[in-house]
């Protein structure tokens, strides 16, 4: 590929949109509006922006976990010594993209790193691909997953699969997910050498069987009947703990430090070392890997610890059933203190009864604009519930008022917008680049 | 204590959006009613049970209809039969669809249904969502549609009701009534937020079966939590239904 020269063209542009990024942090907050008025102004930024980088360009794709993955294959190849671009957590649309890339661009349009690790919307991954031509894909999961937005399961999986087959070197997918395992099968015709190479990762059977809801992947109804070989795991989950999971990892057994518990990050976990593993080939070192989780953070209100008083909340966020079933499982003792907070940020709340609240005993106290649709939905699963407070505010001053736990730990169930509504009310601000 | 069949079909591939919550709800109501329900699970290539006192049914992707649809099928004849002898039926979305008439697929293709329901459906490009209030016969039925649909009712055909707020059929009604039983698109699910839609399944099953439900019977159930709920979550979705259909 030709090196493109970004030049002066995009000194005007630029300069526009990190004035306006400013403006916008000045204002308070982060926001996409300055990449979307870079892209008006010069349509080629993106790819121009994102033409250089030696280790080339990878998407992270997936119902659920793009932000944590997208976090962990970061942390990872910075522990390589390899400098990485990354886009925001949830910053991932077009504009989302191109304003997280200004505030690191030069003035002519140029960016100081090896690579870049982007989170990518399902819906927008193929037509950002034909711009910024990945050279690996990374597909994380099909879960169900927004179906007011995305319809269907299947189309949602289809827009991952077409994103994987048209990586330019590498693709890294999930051997235990029914639709994006059979990426496989797309290039059954195709020499090897005229295609990407393709690798897996996934979970040991006795890891599986002994999750409560299993890995909680779509079914794919569409293609059930077909029968393929079994796939080689690059990367593979083959225990868990309490506080991390063994990975093995091309022959070599990782042990983790996760940021949350759950199985769902131990995939993620070995999702992300897969790929660090073909990106970095020989150069991928287990101990370097080992150490960079041990060093992360959670990822933005997932199983984050924040300060409440004397005592401290756990932030357990969710986005759909898939999610929310996971981090239900992955609870090993019964919380003391529950606080569940759902708005209208998700829309169609009607999943909820596909989710087996048993891990929990009771809830103390349940808020958001949604409040009364979930106290429903849990009396008829037999959950007992102190309260039902749709203000979130009053609600949040009632856990304050709670006995303190004998953990000193409060956990508390949000969707994104009660999480991000919670932070700040209990004296958290955003942080936007908090990669 | 009488004991009565419930027959769900296909809750794995018809079932993708809450519609165990319908079970739960017409089980609640059930059994707040005096009968002893058993839930009976049809899956593809399994038995149906000889006889049902209500069958209930949910939605599912396309390739979900297609999956099933072979079994379904094999089975309509024993479904007609239920449904002539009085059987309620509850079905939502797709389900539902598959029970009526027929279906026109996004790529044209026409799916026959089992005929219980005076349904057309016609899958069409442009998607139906958000909160939806709906006045029936019943009172008012409120929840959260989220479909791609339209439904045509045959000549003599009574909708559930008329639409409020939201779309409905795409004609001003929403819904199919046959007999005792009940399709709609009505999601949310709509069971645990109208009880009065399940308790007018509940008579059905009792009409049938001859037994006279005393209103003692009703109120003498433990209930009242969820009815308490319901009510809520309803007052707070008609709030919002209305709201956002004022600005359009």
């Amino acid at each position: 590929m030709a090196q493109r020269s970004s030049g002066p063209k995009y000194l005007v542009p630029v300069v526009l949109g990190k004035a306006l990024r400013t403006l916008g942090r000045l204002r308070g907050g982060g926001s996409a509006f300055p990449g979307w008025a870079v892209l008006r102004l010069a349509p080629d930024f993106l790819q121009d922006a994102t033409a250089q980088f030696a280790h080339g360009i990878v998407f992270v794709l997936g119902s659920n976990g793009k932000s944590t993955t997208t976090h962990m294959l970061s942390e990872v190849l910075r522990a390589h010594g390899v400098s990485v671009f990354t886009n925001p957590s949830g910053a991932n649309l077009p504009q989302g993209i191109a304003s997280s890339l200004l505030a690191e661009v030069n003035l002519f349009g140029r960016v100081n790193a090896d690579i870049a690790v982007l989170e990518v919307d399902e819906a927008y991954a193929l037509e950002l691909a034909a711009i910024l031509r990945p050279t690996t894909v990374l597909a994380l999961n099909t879960q169900v997953d927004q179906l007011y937005r995305f319809y269907e399961t299947e189309r949602v999986a289809d827009m991952m699969l077409d994103t994987l087959a048209v990586a330019q070197t590498h693709i890294v997918s999930n051997r235990d997910d029914p639709y994006l395992s059979k990426i496989d099968t797309r290039f059954a015709e195709k020499a090897a050498v005229d295609r990407p190479d393709i690798s897996y990762f996934g979970v040991s059977e006795q890891v599986i069987a002994a999750s409560a809801h299993g890995l909680v992947n779509a079914h794919d109804y569409r293609d059930e009947a077909v029968q393929t070989a079994p796939r080689f795991a690059l990367a593979e989950v083959t225990a868990t703990s309490k506080t991390g999971a063994t990975v093995l990892v091309d022959g070599e057994l990782v042990e983790v430090v996760l940021p949350s518990k759950g199985l769902h990050y131990a995939i993620d976990a070995a999702a992300a070392m897969a790929a660090a593993r073909v990106i970095l080939a020989e150069r991928f070192d287990t101990s370097a890997a080992a150490r960079a989780f041990a060093a992360m953070k959670p990822a933005y209100g997932r199983g984050e610890l924040l300060q409440f008083g004397a005592e401290q909340v756990e932030f357990v966020m969710f986005k759909n059933a898939a999610s929310l079933q996971l981090n239900l499982d992955a609870i090993t003792d019964v919380p003391e203190q529950v606080m569940l907070a759902i708005d209208e940020g998700t829309p169609d709340i009607s999943w909820i009864y596909d989710v087996d609240f048993s891990a929990i005993d009771h809830v103390d106290v349940i808020t958001g604009a949604k409040a009364w649709q979930i106290a429903l939905c849990l009396a008829h699963q037999g959950i007992p519930i102190g309260r039902v407070e749709p203000d979130l505010k009053i609600a949040i001053e009632f856990m304050r008022g709670l006995e303190k736990p004998s953990t000193g730990l409060k956990t508390w169930i949000v969707n994104y917008e009660q999480m991000m509504l919670a932070r700040k009310l209990i004296g958290f601000g955003e942080m936007e680049n908090q990669r | 204590m009488t004991v009565v069949t419930v027959v769900q079909l296909y809750p794995g591939e018809l079932g993708v959006a809450g519609d165990r919550g319908n079970v739960l709800a017409l089980v609640a109501r059930l059994r707040a009613a005096g009968f002893t329900p058993t839930v009976h699970e049809h899956r593809r290539d399994g038995l149906l049970p000889e006889t049902a006192d209500v069958v209930i049914v949910g939605g599912g992707p396309l390739s979900a209809m297609r999956n099933i649809y072979g079994d379904l099928m094999a089975n309509a004849a024993t479904l007609r039969v239920w449904a002539a002898s009085g059987v309620p039926f509850f079905a939502y979305g797709s389900g539902c669809e598959l029970l009526g008439t027929s279906v026109t697929l996004p790529d044209g293709n026409v799916l026959d249904g089992v005929g219980i329901f005076p349904l057309t459906a016609v899958r069409v490009p442009e998607r139906t969502v958000g909160y939806v209030v709906v006045e029936s016969t019943t009172g008012r039925v409120v929840g959260f549609e989220d479909n791609a649909s339209r439904w045509t009712l045959g000549a003599d055909a009574l909708p559930l009701g008329s639409v409020s707020a939201g779309h409905g059929n795409g004609n001003g009604f929403e819904g199919v009534l046959a007999g005792r039983s009940i399709g709609t698109q009505i999601g949310g699910p709509v069971l645990p937020l109208n009880p009065a839609l399940a308790d007018r399944l509940v008579v059905g099953v009792a009409e049938r079966l001859g037994i006279e439900l005393t209103p003692r019977e009703a109120a003498a159930s433990n209930t009242t939590l969820t009815d308490d709920y319901a009510q809520r979550a309803r007052e707070v979705i008609v709030g919002k239904a209305t709201h956002v259909f004022s600005r359009i």
